[in-house]
């Protein structure tokens, strides 16, 4: 080779070698995310070969978008109602990242209407409590009755005439038994959450703040990320919230 | 060796001489420049989110007409339908699935091709909506930040108070005693509500506000809107000034009242936010009609001007 052609062919060569790195990695990062897409949502954890870079991109979208409510660990920020995404109480859905993806995607309230909007918990000491549909409000006597019932499930009986008349109010007037189930057990239909297993979305489980929550309502809301966000991104970070739960709990049915 | 072939080096020499102009190397470059460009292209054009060619794309189940069946929906439909994941749907659950979003989507399709949006009234609604959020889409779908959220509260703090509440007592004299009216709210002040008290001025308690503390609103529903406006004044222990109404002599005995207090942002935040993103929405929504109305050619009748 000439000399005068050593630095040219040198650096063509290198443009060459950088350019077929660059096509082959993002042809394995194309392949991955087509295996990722292309595959059933419940089994991706469980794919040595697909999800550990899924779930790095996962947590990537997770802190760019989600921290700001959910907390870096994605354990919630009560003051928010942004609920906690590691332990096993799931608002909506069963905890599957199909239902979580489409969480991410449509939201809840969020004004997508794919997304969950259902219902919202009414706000018992306004005049009308529910827009959606026809609910006597409580006076503040019935408020406190029905946040002592509910504090009985904590094991709190310090008045149990109260619970007595919070039960009646819980199964009959108040109607609260519709959403959340004659036990309080909830339902993840509607995202009405549990009542009776002391994980509280919003305040600390305090007489004050089950009354706050009966009096003024609560209508939390998640945005939809499916005209921001890429397929894979949406699934990427549904994966790694599925991730943040107990392993061993996981439902993939 | 060199001195054996001295015309071909220096030839070569000559092309990649940069000092000289040279229409041999300028067409190499050219040429090597092309490639590399296609290269990149070629990559872009086939790779890129969005590009559509006949390859189904991995997100999609299908594509009808160019339009994309999502795996998300399918996987969500598998499962309302069958409550089973993608990999446990059996192949007749699939096509069944797959079948019938392939039908729904052509029958929308049709449905566009036909203009049923000029006479159904059900898909003219579903289309007024779906633009109405599309031009709310950024309102909608940002995460608002928090100095935001803090100063539409601050604006709107009126909104964000509690209901407040009053417990009172209502009594009542007969219009006939309207002259000893004052001498009884008087003696009300100074002497309670004691049961002699109330004999000595005929004074009965009347059926509203029986039920001990109420929020505002049920006691304005439950006062009628002249003993209110008193009440919503009185302070606790209070007794009000005789209240002369076609049903007797009325005088309120405030117990507690409680003036709507306000709840801290922390407390209200979930509904600071939802009002903040709505008005956001409609002001986008407003927006989004002035501009249509501005590009329309709207023609009224004489008289509908």
């Amino acid at each position: 080779m000439p000399r005068r052609l050593f630095w040219p062919g040198t650096l063509l060569l290198l443009a060459a070698v950088a350019l077929i790195l660059l096509v082959l990695h993002a042809g394995r990062d194309r392949s991955l995310r087509n295996a990722v897409m292309q595959a059933d949502p419940e089994t991706v954890l469980n794919m040595p070969a697909l999800a550990p870079a899924t779930l790095a991109r996962g947590q990537v979208v997770f802190a760019a978008h989600c921290v700001t409510c959910h907390g870096l660990a994605g354990k919630g920020v009560a003051a928010k109602g942004a609920p906690d995404l590691t332990d096993e109480d799931h608002l909506y859905g069963s905890g599957l990242v199909a239902e979580i993806e489409q969480i991410v995607l449509h939201g809840i309230r969020s004004g997508d209407a794919r997304g969950w909007h259902l219902a919202s918990m009414p706000a018992y000491g306004r005049a009308k409590p529910y827009a959606m549909e026809p609910i006597p409000p409580l006076r503040p006597q019935e408020i406190q009755d029905m946040a002592a019932y509910l504090r009985s499930f904590q094991g709190d009986w310090a008045d149990k005439a109260a619970v007595e008349r919070g039960k009646a109010l819980y199964v009959g007037k108040a109607g609260c038994f519709d959403c959340h189930a004659q036990d309080g057990s909830g339902d993840s239909a509607v995202g009405a959450p549990n009542l009776v297993d002391g994980v509280w979305l919003y305040g600390d489980g305090s007489a004050a703040t089950i009354a706050d929550s009966i009096a003024n309502g609560h209508a939390g809301s998640s945005p939809a990320f499916a005209k921001s966000l890429s397929a894979f991104d949406a699934r990427a970070v549904s994966l790694y919230v599925a991730s943040l739960g107990d392993a061993s709990t996981r439902k993939t049915l | 060796m060199m001195h054996g072939n001295p015309s071909k080096c220096s030839k070569a020499d000559d092309i990649w001489s940069m000092g000289r102009p040279g229409a041999r190397r300028s067409l190499l470059l050219c040429g090597a420049g092309a490639i590399v460009g296609l290269i990149i292209a070629g990559f872009g054009l086939f790779t890129a989110d969005g590009t559509r060619t006949s390859i189904v794309p991995a997100e999609d189940v299908a594509l009808v007409n160019q339009v994309p069946i999502l795996m998300s929906d399918y996987a969500a439909q598998l499962r309302a339908l069958y409550d089973v994941s993608l990999s446990q749907a059996t192949m007749r659950q699939k096509r069944q699935v797959l079948d019938d979003m392939i039908r729904e989507e052509l029958y929308v399709q049709r449905g566009v091709e036909l203009g049923m949006q000029a006479d159904t009234i059900e898909v003219r609604q579903a289309l007024v909506g779906a633009v109405e959020a599309q031009a709310a889409a950024d309102a909608t779908m940002a995460v608002p930040d928090e100095s935001a959220l803090h100063a539409y509260y601050e604006k709107n703090r009126a909104r964000y108070a509690d209901e407040g509440q009053m417990a009172l007592d209502d009594y009542v004299q007969p219009v006939s005693a309207a002259g000893r009216a004052a001498a009884a709210a008087a003696d009300l002040r100074l002497s309670g509500t004691a049961p002699a008290v109330l004999a000595r001025h005929g004074l009965r308690r009347s059926a509203i506000m029986t039920d001990g503390e109420e929020f505002i609103f049920a006691a304005r529903l439950h006062l009628g809107e002249r003993l209110f406006a008193v009440a919503s004044r009185m302070k606790d222990g209070e007794v009000s000034e005789p209240v002369p109404l076609p049903d007797g002599i009325h005088i309120l005995v405030m117990r507690h009242h409680i003036a709507p207090p306000p709840r801290p942002f922390a407390v209200v935040r979930d509904r600071v936010l939802q009002d903040f993103v709505t008005d956001q929405a409609k002001t986008l929504t407003a927006g989004n009609e002035r501009f249509l109305r501005k590009r329309a050619d709207i023609s009224l009748q004489k008289g509908y001007e």
